[in-house]
């Protein structure tokens, strides 16, 4: 931009042959367009015309089930059974105000580390409709609407708060990196204590609560454990790196319900106490396994001369491993993990399958049992499948967005 | 460590070498290890820890059966579990099959130049890939529960397949006594010949490309290979009299008949497994092809290939390299993945595991049972796509 030429002569400069396209009318560049990535050729032609009449099927059949088929009261009718299940009613407003804590932190992150685009907006927009229709269904819960809203109010003026802070280094960036990333660090005792401290116990953790609170658990869990398990494995030590090697490979050995199957009914005699927090044990050393395994491949990565560098200056092992290594592999195998934690989050509804316990696809189930919606198994699940769409979409954005702000700086 | 270090002026004290700290640290490891298995060990009640339960009968009956025959009366519950291993081990095997083929249609798809076609694939991929595989296999469950007819106005296309929420019925090979009345295992017969015919074709296709490299003479390997192996089934098929015939399905009262059926349990699983490990193939096609220097693309066109030719003989074969590794981590996911047929209660190995542990107890030892089934599952998956994984790397020169 810097070197513009100021004195060009009046009149038509010649660009590169690229810049110079884009300079036609849009009336040509569309046709233009439309041409070469729709009617290249004659099978290129049938090919656009199979495809317009596949997608026209599907977007008949989806509009026609979603506003005339469907009955979409067994969702309107049982949206408390949905969302939180067992949670006793007068404990409510802790759930709202655990949905304001997570918008919030939502509105700090983007603030602080990236920024909101259209696209964003545009699900915000999506999302809100989604849920205020199921909420205004029916009339009586407004206020969960205005709840709502009030959330969403929340994560735009938090992050309306910290964009405003420029992004340049310096003390006030720091400490704003360091208070929202202890925030991010402490969220989930926090959410715990405001969604358990008064009188609902664990127990009571249902619905898609139960959903929002396991996932998290085997995320945290599974980087608490499989980090130190990852180093372990990489290990220069034979009983620690076999040791290490033995627990991922067993645990990948079997499926998660199989290691579901153990808390039910093995894991009572070891540790004991609620079967939902067994369940959270058992999600967290699960997951681990993959995260360990999605760090060792970021491990293997580094060149060795990272280790020998640390070395030579001076640093002890651990400074090395926590000042060069971790740094860098974490950043590496942030899209695994991102990924694992995607996987995660799908994989907390198998905790219905053979526990007594019911997040959104069992209460879901609990539903369609219901006497007068038994023929509306199909919108439950395409209600269940809509949700938890939602939030894996929202997280891999995140992801692409995280790799995409890491990978500028330092390559 | 230190093999050539020079004479030290004064010995390093014990608790700095690093030969007694690595010592150390394993010591107090192990210990701790040692203890915490310990301590599993005692809280666990071992005390009628064994496997001969397994060897009584199984009381329960399993559906799903294929080509076996069994009760809960005679059979023992080890017979029951290999059912369902058996069970298990054929819906992976369909659902990797498909999910292959979806997973490379949809990934090239992706990258289509028309643009239409690769919006398309991209909307399967991020529907499939960011859904629950429970739902997505209850969904199709729920689909061919409600969605269906029932049998009474089942879907009959030609007398051959039918659709109805009773599953799927299509027509089946069976052995038959054929024209000579020759008893059934003849059927078995003209399989090994068949094979022998196979076997025969593929030494004459190896020899004929041989020939082909070194003279360069066009040999037809494959077309010539292809019509051995067609003239010598018909031939031995019309010998042995047609010992096998198509059995086409029938509908008796409320109930499918004869020919193949899948009832919607099977195909809920495979379904549901099929296009969700298909969107997470794709994305690996997708990647293995991008990775690719644009040359390769650009070279193919230049010597005048056909898209078709470019994408068989150019892309994918070297875009592979990349992708085996991956695809056999789905493969290992299916193989994982398939325990959800507990959902829709399709009798596989987990859930029959789980009903003889219902009956019996011992979920100690049925857990041992299923991980040491899954992982053996695993092993083999890995074998075979090893094998295909070196014959794709020693094409590299």
């Amino acid at each position: 931009m810097a070197d513009m030429p100021m004195q060009q002569p009046p009149g038509r400069i010649i660009l590169p042959p690229h810049r110079e396209r884009a300079r036609r009318p849009f009336s040509v560049r569309a046709r233009e367009w439309v041409r070469r990535n729709l009617f290249p050729s004659t099978g290129g032609t049938l090919l656009t015309i199979a495809a317009a009449v596949v997608l026209g099927l599907l977007l008949i059949g989806v509009l026609w089930f979603v506003f005339i088929d469907a009955n979409w009261r067994i969702i309107t009718v049982n949206r408390w059974l949905l969302f939180a299940g067992g949670f006793p009613r007068e404990e409510a407003w802790r759930l709202w105000v655990g949905m304001g804590f997570v918008f919030l932190l939502i509105g700090l992150t983007y603030g602080t580390w990236s920024s909101f685009g259209r696209r964003d907006h545009l699900f915000v927009a999506v999302s809100g409709v989604f849920v205020v229709f199921i909420m205004a269904h029916g009339g009586t819960a407004i206020w969960s609407s205005v709840w709502f809203l009030l959330a969403v109010g929340v994560m735009y003026l938090a992050y309306a708060l910290t964009a405003r802070i420029p992004r340049e280094l310096g003390p006030i960036r720091t400490l704003q990196q360091r208070v929202v990333g202890g925030l991010l660090i402490a969220s989930l005792p926090l959410a715990l204590v405001i969604l358990l401290s008064g009188g609902a116990s664990v127990r009571q953790l249902d619905g898609f609560v139960l959903n929002l609170v396991l996932a998290p658990v085997g995320i945290v869990g599974g980087l608490v454990i499989g980090i130190p398990l990852a180093i372990g494995r990489a290990s220069t030590m034979k009983t620690i790196s076999w040791t290490c090697t033995a627990y991922i490979e067993v645990v990948r050995g079997a499926p998660l319900l199989g290691w579901l199957f153990v808390a039910l009914f093995i894991l009572d005699d070891v540790i004991g106490g609620e079967l939902i927090v067994r369940a959270m044990v058992v999600m967290a050393v699960f997951t681990a396994a993959y995260m360990a395994e999605s760090i060792r491949g970021a491990l293997q990565a580094l060149p060795r001369g990272q280790f020998e560098a640390a070395h030579a200056v001076g640093l002890s092992r651990m400074q090395a491993l926590r000042l060069i290594i971790m740094p860098q592999a974490l950043r590496i195998s942030i899209p695994p993990i991102v990924g694992q934690a995607i996987a995660i989050w799908k994989d907390t509804t198998l905790v219905t399958i053979i526990l007594p316990l019911r997040e959104l696809k069992g209460n879901a189930d609990s539903a369609i049992a219901q006497r007068e919606f038994i023929d509306d198994r199909i919108e439950a699940y395409i209600f269940v499948a809509v949700v938890f769409w939602a939030v894996a979409f929202m997280m891999s954005r995140i992801s692409q967005r995280i790799e995409r702000t890491l990978g500028v700086g330092e390559r | 460590m230190s093999a050539a270090a020079p004479p030290e002026p004064a010995p390093v004290p014990l608790i700095h070498r690093r030969s007694f700290r690595n010592f150390a640290t394993q010591g107090v490891y192990v210990a701790i290890t040692a203890l915490a298995f310990a301590y599993v060990f005692v809280s666990l009640d071992l005390r009628e820890f064994g496997f001969t339960f397994l060897g009584e009968p199984a009381g329960f009956a399993v559906g799903s059966q294929w080509l076996v025959d069994v009760d809960g009366v005679t059979n023992s519950r080890l017979t029951m579990y290999l059912v369902g291993v058996w069970a298990s081990i054929r819906a992976v095997l369909v659902a990797i099959v498909l999910s292959t083929i979806l997973g490379v249609i949809v990934g090239v798809a992706r990258l289509s130049n028309n643009w239409l076609v690769s919006q398309l694939a991209m909307l399967f991929v991020e529907i499939f890939r960011n859904t629950p595989l429970l739902v997505q296999i209850v969904l199709v469950y729920a689909v061919f529960l409600v969605g269906m007819p029932l049998i009474q106005d089942v879907i009959n296309v030609g007398d051959f397949f039918y659709l109805s929420n009773r599953g799927v019925a299509m027509p089946w090979p069976v052995p038959s006594g054929g024209l000579w009345g020759l008893p059934h295992w003849f059927a078995g017969v003209w399989v090994l010949v068949l094979l022998a015919i196979g076997a025969v074709a593929m030494l004459i296709r190896a020899r004929r490309q041989e020939q082909e490299r070194e003279t360069g003479i066009p040999m037809n390997a494959n077309r010539r290979a292809f019509t051995i192996f067609t003239i010598g089934a018909v031939i031995s098929y019309l010998v042995l009299g047609g010992p096998v015939a198509i059995d086409a399905p029938i509908i008796e009262g409320t109930k499918y008949a004869e020919g193949m059926v899948i009832n919607p349990e099977f195909a809920a699983l495979v379904v549901g497994l099929t296009l969700y490990t298909g969107s997470f193939i794709a994305e690996i096609v997708r990647a293995g092809i991008q990775a690719l220097p644009r040359g390769q693309s650009e070279a193919a066109n230049a010597v005048g290939l056909s898209n078709y030719q470019r994408l068989t003989l150019v892309i994918l074969p070297q875009a592979l390299r990349q992708i085996i590794p991956s695809v056999t981590n789905q493969f290992l996911n299916v193989n994982k993945n398939s325990s959800l047929a507990y959902a829709v209660l399709y009798d596989d190995l987990f859930r029959v595991a789980t009903v003889v542990q219902n009956k019996a107890g011992h979920a100690l030892e049925m857990f041992f049972v299923i991980i040491i089934t899954y992982m053996i599952i695993s092993f083999i998956i890995s074998v075979i796509m090893n094998f295909f994984n070196a014959r794709v790397t020693v094409h590299e020169v």
